[in-house]
This record gives C-alpha cells, structure tokens and sequence, in this order.
C-alpha cells in the first residue's frame, strides 16, 4: 500500500523552553488505512493531529503528504486533500446542516465562485453517505449529538479530502451515538475507501473499528502496528497503569479492553 | 434556486429598498419644499432657498447618514464574524474610544488645524482611532503565534477602559461650554452642510470596502472557529488581520464623520441575520445596505419629530436599539 | 446693729445690679460689633468668574483672598490663588483659606452642604437675564457692606443700558441669528440664543430681534436646514477670545458663504465679534451690548 502521509521524526514543543510535547515520532498512513493513535491525555495525540494536518509546523523532522512536505503547501493546498473533524464543533451563527457541509467545499473555490450545481451534489452525496440527508435544512443547533457530528463529519467529506483525520470523534457522545459514528466510519473507510486516522483515548473504540493502533505515552511512540499484535495486556499497563483484561467479544468479533486494577508504575 | 441566484435575489431587494429611501429622504424635512423649484435651473442659486436646503442642508445630511450607517453595519457585521459573538459591536475593540478621545482633545485644547474646510474635531478624531487601533493591533501581534482573538478583545476592552478614563479626565480640565460640546459629539451628528467632511472620509471607507468584498465566505468558515476554519482552508491569521484592520480603519472613519452613534453595528448586523441566514455573503451586502437606509431614517426623525429642536441621532438609535434587545432577550427565551 | 447690715447689704444690691448692668451692655455691644463684622466679609473666595468681576466692581474686590481656575478679570485676580471651578471645586482649600463668604454656583450642591457643615456663609448664584445681572451687583453690595457703591455701579451700567436703547429706537430691527459657539471653519454644532436668557435680552437692547425667538430656550443647536428657513437677516458671532487673526477672521466669515440664499449672506451682514467680555454676564455687559448694537446699527 502506498503511503499517504509519513511523519518522518517529528517533535513539537509550544514555548521555546517547554517540554517536547510530540518527541521523535515516525508515522506512515498509508491508502485506505484506518488507524488509531491511542494514548492517555497529555501523551501528544492533538498536538500530533495538528502536526499531520498542518495546522502546526514541527519543530524538527517533516510532514510528507506524498511526495510535498507540508510546510511547503498553502493551507487550501493542504485542505484539498486532508480534511479535520474536531472533537466538538461550536457555532456562533445559526447555519443549515447543508450550508456547513458546502463550507467544505470552500478549499476548491475561487475567490469569488459561488457554489455550482456540482458543489451541491457533492455536499448532498457527503451528507447521504452519512445519513443525514434528511436533515440538510435543519439548523445545526437543533439537531442531537451524534446527528450534529455526522454533519460535521460529512463536511469533511464534502472536502473530497485524500485523508480524514478526527480528533475524539465520540468523545462528547452518549453511547448510542458513538456506536452510529463508530459504525459510520468504518462503512466510509470500507464503501468509500476513505483513508482515515483517528486520535482517542477510547480503548474500545480503537479495538472495534481501527485497523492498525499507534500508541502514544509522553510524546513518544512506543508501539505501532495491526490492532491485534499492538494491544496487549502489556501494551495496556505501559500506556494508562491498569492491569487490564484484552480479549476478542464473541458477537462482534473484536478485541475489548476490560481494566481490572491500577498498578504502579 | 441555485446560491448564487439566491445571493443576488436577496441583495437586490435590499437595493431597491435602500435606494428608495436615500431618494426620498432628502425630499422631506421640517420645512416643506417644492422639488419643482429645486431642480428649476431658471432660478438664480442665491435666491433658491429650496434648492439650497436640499442641496447644502439636507443632501449632505442624508449622503452621511447612508455611509455612517452602512459603514457601522458592515463594520459590526465583520467583528462579529471574526470574534465569534454576535454581541460585538464596532466599538467593542476601543476604536470608537481613540477617536472619542481624539475630539475632545480638539475641542478642550482648541486646536484649529481644519484643514480643507473640514474641521479640526474630524481629524484629531480620526487620529485618535488610528492610535488606538495600532496599540491593540500591536498587543495582539505580540503574541509568537500572529493574531490572538482573545487577546484582541481584551486589549479592546481595556483600552475602552483606558481611554474613558482619559476621557473623563480631559473633560474635567474642560470648562462648562467645552464639556458641553465633548457631550454633544458623543450623542452624534450628521448635519455636516457641506460634501468635504464626506469625501474626506470616503477614501478609508472605500478602501475597508475593497477588503470586506472578498471576506464574506472567509468569515462563513472563521465564525466556526479558527482550528476548523484552517482545516478548511483558510489563512487565518492573514484573514483576522484584513478582517480587524479593515473593520476599524472604516469605524475610525465612520465615527470621525459622524460621531459614535451606536447601536447601528450590532441591531442591523442581528436584523439582518434574522431575515436572511448567517450566510456573509447575503449578510454583509444586505446588512451594509440595511444599515445606511436605517440610519437615513433616524436621521430623519431626529430632525423631524421635534422641530425646529434637533434631537441628536445617536439618542434616537439608543432608544430604537433598547426596547430591540429587550424584545430580542423575550423572543429568545 | 441690724440697721447697719441692712444699708451694706442694699449697697451691696446696687453694686452688683449695676455689675450685671455694666456686663449686659458690654456683652451686646461686643455682640453688635461681631454682626456689624458679619455684614462686612473681610475674606471672599468667590468660584464664578463673572460674580467675581461684580465684586470688583462694587467696591469689594479688597476683600477677596481667592478666586476659580478660570478667573482672569479684572487683572488683579490673576495673582490671587486658584480654588477649582463649577466640576472641581477644591473644598479643602477653600476651607483652609477660612473665608467668611464664598460665592458658588447653585449647582454646586455637595460644596454648599460641605460649607454649611464648616459653617462657613455662602452666595448661590445662577446665571438670569440680563437684569439679574444687576439684581446681583445690588444684592452683594448689601451682602459685603458696599449697598452704595453696588447702587451706583448698577445704575451706571443701567444707564448704558439705556443710552444703547434709546439710540436704536425707531431703527429696524433686523432678525438675527446670535451665534456663541460652533466647531470653527465650518457650520457643525452651531449653537445660538433661542429666545431667553441674557444673551437674548443684550441682543434686544442692542436693536435686534432673536430668530430662534419661538424656541424660547437660553441655546439652542440650529440646524443648516432650520438657518436656511428662517432666513436670518444678520449673522452675528461671538467669540470668546483675545483676538482673531485676519486670515482667521476671513475663514470664519467665508464659512456662512455656502447658506446663499440668506439674506445675511447675499447682503454681506455675517459678523464675527471678538473678545473675552462678550459673553460674561457681569459689569463689562454694557460695553458688550455697546459693541453688538454698533455692528447692527453701524
């Protein structure tokens, strides 16, 4: 599989004097993957995030998406193949579901284009693959959680991006919620072979739909690889302190992560 | 209907809506003229005192009125977008405070540097906003990171602080006549009886246009949030600069013509918006057209309703924006 | 024996009634000088310009140990030490200066509370018609002992007064638009007399009549559109100054030449008064009055 991005030796440090917040780590995404990058809060996964979409210069080391380094791409560059869900999307104006999705057409328009005919189908083909056609000329505010983030996850799509990456996309959700964003991303990874990366402390989450895991404690990776070789028992005591009990569910198949008690470090 | 086609619609109608009123407004008055002796070319000038009050009184008057108040709106319409909170006004970042104190200091210190026909108060007004826009505009820069918006509004908020205070001490040193007239240019003024002071602030005003013209999608994208609004392409520390620079260079401009006259940025901004979506590109066209046909109407009722006293517009806004926010708080809850 | 005591103790009687008599009459008399003192202040502090102006005038000027910020006639009060003004009166001085009488504005509330506190006399005073003027030139005199000479100042200015009137009696009266302040070089914030105060009634003494009568204010803001209506046939300025450059005066002049159409423009009647006394509501009101009623009745 080619690769996509490759985070070549990347650190990242926010005051000149301050910690190294993202420490040495090396990353490949390659076409169709869908990975997650798993660690406990403070381990450097946002700051990652930010690195591999641009929003943040590294310090030291590269971003390649492809063969440009990032660094040397314009942010519209940049977002025409690499599209952000945030954690949480909060307005301060009242937009239709439909008008966020077109904004994410807004990297392939001209300073005055408006959107055409094509835009709109596109923005329309993002929200069916999302489920939430019907919902196009609702106002964001009064649509529920999981609702309001499978908009915001379908524009992100309406970026025809190469690459999805989402920050804790089912962190603020109730549990039904998650499980229809879970189940979403893995169907457009799978139907519409969109290559995704996904940032969360979510164990569960990251054993049930991610196919590779790269974990992350105090910046640095520490083990990267297929979800089943990568999360172990071991792996788990290492990342969070907690004896914890990984095996495969009998009905859906994947691996679960039950914490059993706090060890030492 | 196709956006575009939606865009143009909407707009259009504001037009027309606007050009009437900007039409018809100079035709009315405390003193009732007859348009047929106005434009009678047969009539000498100096004799043609209808011609006079439509052409040197009430015109100019009117010209104001439509570019303070299409300059606020706009300019409201735009903070409002940058920072992220619909109760922004274009006075919230200290500009309106610069100029204030700009004028006083012209009036208490006397200084006639009229230049052109246009008086001192205009200038050292519009000095003023110039200052306080560099000192915020450098507090927000120091950041390593370029354009903070918190760091903005606070520093905004604390030079209105700042500078109210000077304003205050300044007027403490004024005398009674002095005070007077300091008061009076903050409740607003538009009877400026001549073209000058207007052609003297077009120049700002026009160029804050150029900028605004190419930001409404910007701002779409800006108002949810700077993480995504990069996510999607946008430069935002470039955008916020353009944005804030623009804005409040139009102010400085708009309240050295005219006085601060409030509430024109933030009711016009909320009508709008009420009426047409949050989309900027039918915002910021309407609520600009909006705002110079709503200030042309104060403006009339300010020297209409209680003639031959005039009643300042900025106190007609404030007593139209008042009851406006009480009813928006009751619709809201 | 008995008849002895007895005459000791009448005598004795006597001479203490006439002890306490003697006592009695010292005391009132003491008393009556101390009221006599009273009606003469001998340590004025006086907070409004134009009052201080009268007190000079009068015969009490001796009397004044301090005057306001914004104090400058008559010469001699520029030495005197400055106590603060109508927003900023400084009570602490004032009170350290122990004065027996101290002229304040009537809307000077909280010093007036604070005075009487330190039992210190006050004059309130507030600005009239242009016979309040010399109402107050009366009224001090008898407050600082010098009800003569304030009789005869106030006579005299009343007689100015009078000479003014009676020498533009008969004449035309032309309608006027009597300016005091707008934002120089242009017409913005034009504010004239609008039928009321002293400016007006100077304005009648002089042979004019008050375009802005039917307002009946002290000021009034007049608008371009109204001046224009109204169609005054003079304009006349005043201006609180020392003096006005010539470039400077033509400017202010030419600045009423967009409004052609009245006739105090097409007839060339637009006229800037210059100096400090023009406005003052105090003993120079005559030569102000002399002044306005030669530039309408030339």
């Amino acid at each position: 599989m080619p690769t996509l991005l490759w985070a070549d030796n990347v650190s990242f440090r926010y005051a000149p004097a301050g910690p190294q917040v993202v420490d040495g780590v090396t990353i490949r995404i390659s076409d169709g993957a869908l990975v997650g990058i798993l660690g406990p809060n403070g381990s450097g996964k946002t700051t990652l995030l930010r690195l591999l979409s641009g929003t943040r210069r590294p310090s030291s080391g590269r971003v390649l998406l492809g063969p440009d380094d990032l660094t040397n791409l314009s942010r519209r560059d940049i977002a025409r193949r690499i599209a952000v869900v945030p954690q949480e999307t909060e307005l301060a104006f009242e937009y239709s579901a439909l008008e966020i999705v077109l904004m994410g057409r807004h990297p392939h328009l001209g300073l005055f284009t408006v959107e055409g005919p094509a835009d709109i189908e596109i923005a329309m083909a993002a929200l069916s693959a999302t489920g939430t056609a019907p919902l196009a000329g609702r106002l964001f505010h009064t649509l529920s959680g999981g609702e309001k983030q499978r908009v915001v996850i379908a524009g992100a799509l309406a970026q025809s991006p190469q690459l999805l990456l989402l920050d804790e996309p089912t962190a603020s959700l109730d549990l039904g919620y998650q499980l229809e964003v879970s189940t979403l991303l893995q169907r457009l990874n799978r139907d519409q072979a969109v290559t995704m990366a996904i940032s969360t402390h979510d164990l569960n989450l990251a054993a049930s739909i991610c196919r590779e895991l790269i974990l992350m404690r105090d910046g640095r990776v520490i083990a990267a690889g297929p979800t089943n070789d990568v999360l172990t028992p071991e792996h788990v005591r290492v990342l969070y302190d907690v004896e914890a009990d990984v095996h495969v569910h009998h009905d859906t198949g994947h691996l679960t992560v039950v914490p059993v008690r706090r060890v030492p470090r | 209907m196709s956006i575009r086609r939606r865009i143009v619609t909407v707009v259009s109608a504001f037009a027309v809506v606007t050009a009437v009123v900007i039409v018809w407004a100079p035709t009315v008055g405390s003193t009732s003229i007859s348009l047929a002796r106005v434009f009678d070319t047969s009539i000498p000038w100096a004799d043609n005192v209808d011609a006079q009050i439509f052409f040197v009184a009430r015109l100019p008057r009117v010209l104001a009125a439509s570019l303070v108040g299409a300059t606020l709106a706009a300019a409201g319409v735009v903070l409002q977008a940058m920072l992220r909170n619909p109760l922004a006004t274009p006075f919230t970042l200290g500009v309106s405070a610069g100029a204030a104190l700009g004028a006083m200091l012209a009036v208490i210190f006397q200084l006639e540097v009229g230049v052109l026909g246009i008086s001192s108060v205009p200038i050292m007004s519009f000095a003023g906003s110039l200052v306080a826009i560099g000192i915020v505009y450098a507090l927000a820069s120091s950041q390593k990171r370029g354009l903070s918006t918190n760091v903005l509004l606070l520093a905004g908020v604390t030079l209105n602080s700042f500078f109210s205070a000077l304003i205050l001490f300044v007027q403490y040193l004024a005398d009674f006549t002095q005070s007077l007239r300091a008061v009076r240019w903050l409740m607003g003024d538009l009877d400026v009886g001549s073209y000058r002071p207007i052609v003297g602030a077009a120049p700002f005003i026009i160029a804050a246009f150029a900028v605004f013209a190419i930001l409404p999608r910007t701002l779409n994208l800006l108002s949810m949030g700077d993480d995504v609004a990069a996510a999607r392409g946008v430069e935002v520390v470039r955008a916020q600069r353009w944005a804030f620079l623009s804005a409040s260079l139009a102010t400085g401009a708009a309240v050295s013509l005219g006085g601060p006259v409030g509430f024109i940025g933030i009711i016009v901004p909320h009508l709008v918006r009420l009426l047409v979506g949050s989309d900027h590109r039918i915002v910021l066209p309407a609520g600009t057209l909006f705002g110079a046909a709503f200030l042309v109407m104060c403006d009339l009722l300010a020297r209409t309703i209680m003639a031959p006293l005039e009643i300042p517009v900025g106190i007609i806004t404030a007593l139209i924006g008042g009851p406006f926010f009480l009813w928006l708080l009751v619709k809201k809850s | 024996m008995a008849t002895g005591k007895k005459i000791v103790t009448t005598e004795n009687t006597k001479v203490t009634e006439a002890f306490f008599l003697a006592l009695f009459f010292f005391v009132s008399s003491v008393g009556y000088v101390v009221n006599v003192d009273a009606q003469q202040p001998k340590r004025i502090v006086s907070l409004v310009p134009n009052v201080t102006e009268i007190l000079y005038a009068i015969g009490a000027g001796s009397q004044v140990v301090a005057v306001s910020s914004y104090d400058e006639e008559p010469p001699a009060v520029r030495r005197l030490p400055k106590v603060g003004a109508l927003m900023d009166p400084d009570t602490e001085r004032i009170i350290t200066l122990r004065p027996d009488l101290v002229i304040t504005y009537s809307s000077q509330v909280d010093l007036q509370s604070q005075l009487t506190r330190a039992s210190i006399p006050f004059f309130d005073y507030r600005h009239g018609d242009l016979a309040h003027i010399m109402a107050t030139m009366r009224g001090l005199g008898e407050r600082t002992g010098h009800s003569a000479e304030a009789e005869q100042a106030a006579r005299a200015l009343e007689a100015r007064i009078d000479e003014v009137r009676a020498r533009v009696k008969g004449k035309p009266r032309p309608r006027t638009l009597l300016v005091f302040e707008r934002d120089s070089g242009t017409l913005r914030n034009i504010y004239a007399s609008a039928g009321r105060g002293f400016l007006h009634d100077m304005l009648e003494v002089a042979g004019g009549v008050d375009v802005l009568d039917e307002i009946d204010k002290e000021s009034a803001q007049a608008s371009i559109e109204n001046i224009l209506t109204l169609a005054p046939e003079v304009i006349l300025e005043l201006r609180s100054a020392d003096r006005l450059s010539d470039a400077a005066m033509q400017t202010e002049v030419a600045s009423w030449s967009s409004l052609a159409s009245v006739p105090a423009v097409k007839n060339h009647r637009v006229m800037v008064l210059v100096g400090k006394e023009l406005t003052v509501p105090g003993p120079r009101v005559a030569e102000a009055i002399e002044r306005m009623a030669k530039a309408l009745h030339p």
